[in-house]
C-alpha cells in the first residue's frame, strides 16, 4: 500500500521531469578515486550550511539597532534556550569555514586543479573567499561590542587610503563620517541579505562547473598511470 | 570534453559519486561534534558594549585579517618616501595578493598538473603563504 503510493509519486515525477535520469547522472556517475584532501571543499560547504542555519536562528532574536544590538546578543547568550550553542556554532563555524576554505584552496593549488578546463572555477573560488571575508567583517560589527566597533573603525580606514575616491569610499561604506546606526544598518543588510545572495550565486556556479567538467583527478592517479605506461 | 562512462572505467574509476557524498556526510557528523565541543568548552566572548568615546589599548582583528593589518603597519614605515607612500603601499598590499590569486591559472599555464614539473610555481605559492603567515604571526605578537 505505502510502497505503491511512493511508486506512484515517483512515476509521476519521473514521467514528467525525468527524475531517474537526474539521479543517474548526478549520483551514480563514476568519480576518480579521491583521497582525504578532497574533503576540504565539502567541509567548507558543510560549514557554510551551518552558518546559514545558525544565522537564521540568531536573526530571530537579534535586533539591529545600536541601542539594542548588544543587549539582544546578551539575551541570546544567557536567556534563549540553546542560544549560547547557536552563537557558538556561528562564531566557531565562521573560523572553521575559513580554515577549510584555505585548505581546499591549498589542495587545488598543489594539485594544479585550476588548469584547463577549470580556470574560471578557481576565479569563482577566489570570489567565494572574498565574499567569506566580507561576510566575516560585516558580521563582526553586529554584536556592537568594543571589539566590533573599533575593529570596524580601523577596517573602514583602509579604503580611505585609495587615491582620489578614498574619503568618499569610506563615507559610503560607513554611511557618514563616523560609525553610527547607518553603519550598523548597512552592515546588517550586507551580512544577512546582500552577501548571502551573492555568495549563493557564486556557490551555485562553483558547484555547477564541477558538475559540468567533473572532479579533477588526483595527481597520484595520473602518476600511477604514467608509471604503468613506461 | 566530457568523459563517457566507458572511458572512466578504462581509467579505473569505479566509485559512484554518491559514495563520496555519503563519506562527506559522515565527516559532517564528526564536524558537528567539533562545533559542539568548541562552543561548549570555548564559548565566544562578548566583551563590553561599544563605547565611541573610549578607545581600547589593543585592537587586533581576527586571525585571517592579521596579515593585511600588519602589512598596513609595515607600510606606515615608508613615510620617508613621501606622504603618499604609506597609503599607496598599504592599499597595494591589500589589492595585489587578491589580483595575484585571481591570475594563478594564467600564471601557471602548462597542461602538466604533476607537482614535480611545477616546482617553481609551488615554491612561489609556499613563499606567498609563508609571507602571509609570517605577517600574521608578527601582527599577533606586536
Amino acid at each position: 500500500m505505502i510502497k505503491s503510493v511512493f511508486q506512484k509519486i515517483w512515476n509521476f515525477l519521473d514521467e514528467r521531469y525525468g527524475v531517474w535520469e537526474l539521479v543517474e547522472k548526478d549520483l551514480l556517475k563514476k568519480v576518480p578515486p579521491l583521497n582525504w584532501t578532497y574533503y576540504f571543499g565539502g567541509a567548507t560547504l558543510f560549514f557554510f550550511q551551518v552558518q546559514v542555519i545558525s544565522g537564521i536562528l540568531l536573526l530571530i532574536y537579534y535586533r539591529p539597532t545600536i541601542e539594542e544590538a548588544y543587549a539582544s546578543v546578551m539575551n541570546i547568550t544567557n536567556n534563549i534556550p540553546f542560544g549560547w550553542l547557536v552563537r557558538g556554532f556561528h562564531a566557531w563555524g565562521a573560523n572553521l569555514m575559513i580554515i577549510t576554505l584555505l585548505l581546499h584552496m591549498s589542495r587545488v593549488f598543489y594539485q594544479g586543479s585550476y588548469k584547463n578546463p577549470r580556470e574560471l572555477n578557481w576565479v569563482v573560488g577566489v570570489g567565494l573567499l572574498s565574499s567569506a571575508l566580507v561576510f566575516s567583517f560585516t558580521g563582526y560589527l553586529l554584536p556592537w561590542t568594543q571589539l566590533s566597533y573599533w575593529a570596524t573603525v580601523v577596517g573602514t580606514e583602509i579604503p580611505a587610503a585609495v587615491p582620489y575616491i578614498g574619503p568618499y569610499l569610506k563615507a559610503y561604506i560607513r554611511g557618514g563620517e563616523e560609525i553610527t546606526q547607518y553603519t550598523l544598518s548597512r552592515f546588517f543588510a550586507l551580512h544577512v541579505v546582500i552577501i548571502p545572495a551573492a555568495l549563493c550565486g557564486l556557490l551555485a556556479l562553483h558547484l555547477l562547473i564541477v558538475r559540468e567538467v567533473g572532479i579533477s583527478e588526483p595527481v597520484s592517479e595520473i602518476k600511477k598511470r604514467e608509471r604503468k605506461q613506461t | 570534453m566530457k568523459m563517457t562512462e566507458q572511458e572512466k572505467t578504462k581509467l579505473g574509476w569505479t566509485t559512484p559519486f554518491y559514495q563520496h557524498i555519503l563519506k562527506e556526510m559522515i565527516l559532517s557528523v564528526f564536524l558537528v561534534g567539533v562545533l559542539v565541543t568548541l562552543s561548549t568548552l570555548f564559548p565566544p566572548e562578548l566583551g563590553d558594549k561599544a563605547d565611541p568615546f573610549s578607545t581600547p589599548a589593543h585592537i587586533k582583528p581576527e586571525w585571517y585579517f592579521l596579515a593585511g593589518y600588519q602589512f598596513l603597519k609595515v607600510a606606515e614605515k615608508f613615510g620617508f618616501l613621501g606622504e603618499w607612500a604609506p597609503k599607496i603601499i598599504g592599499i597595494a598590499g591589500q589589492a595585489l595578493p587578491v589580483l595575484i590569486l585571481l591570475a594563478v591559472p594564467w600564471l601557471d599555464r602548462g597542461p602538466d598538473r604533476l607537482p614535480g614539473s611545477r616546482k617553481l610555481v609551488l615554491l612561489m605559492g609556499v613563499l606567498f603563504a609563508l609571507s602571509a603567515v609570517g605577517l600574521a604571526v608578527w601582527g599577533h605578537f606586536s
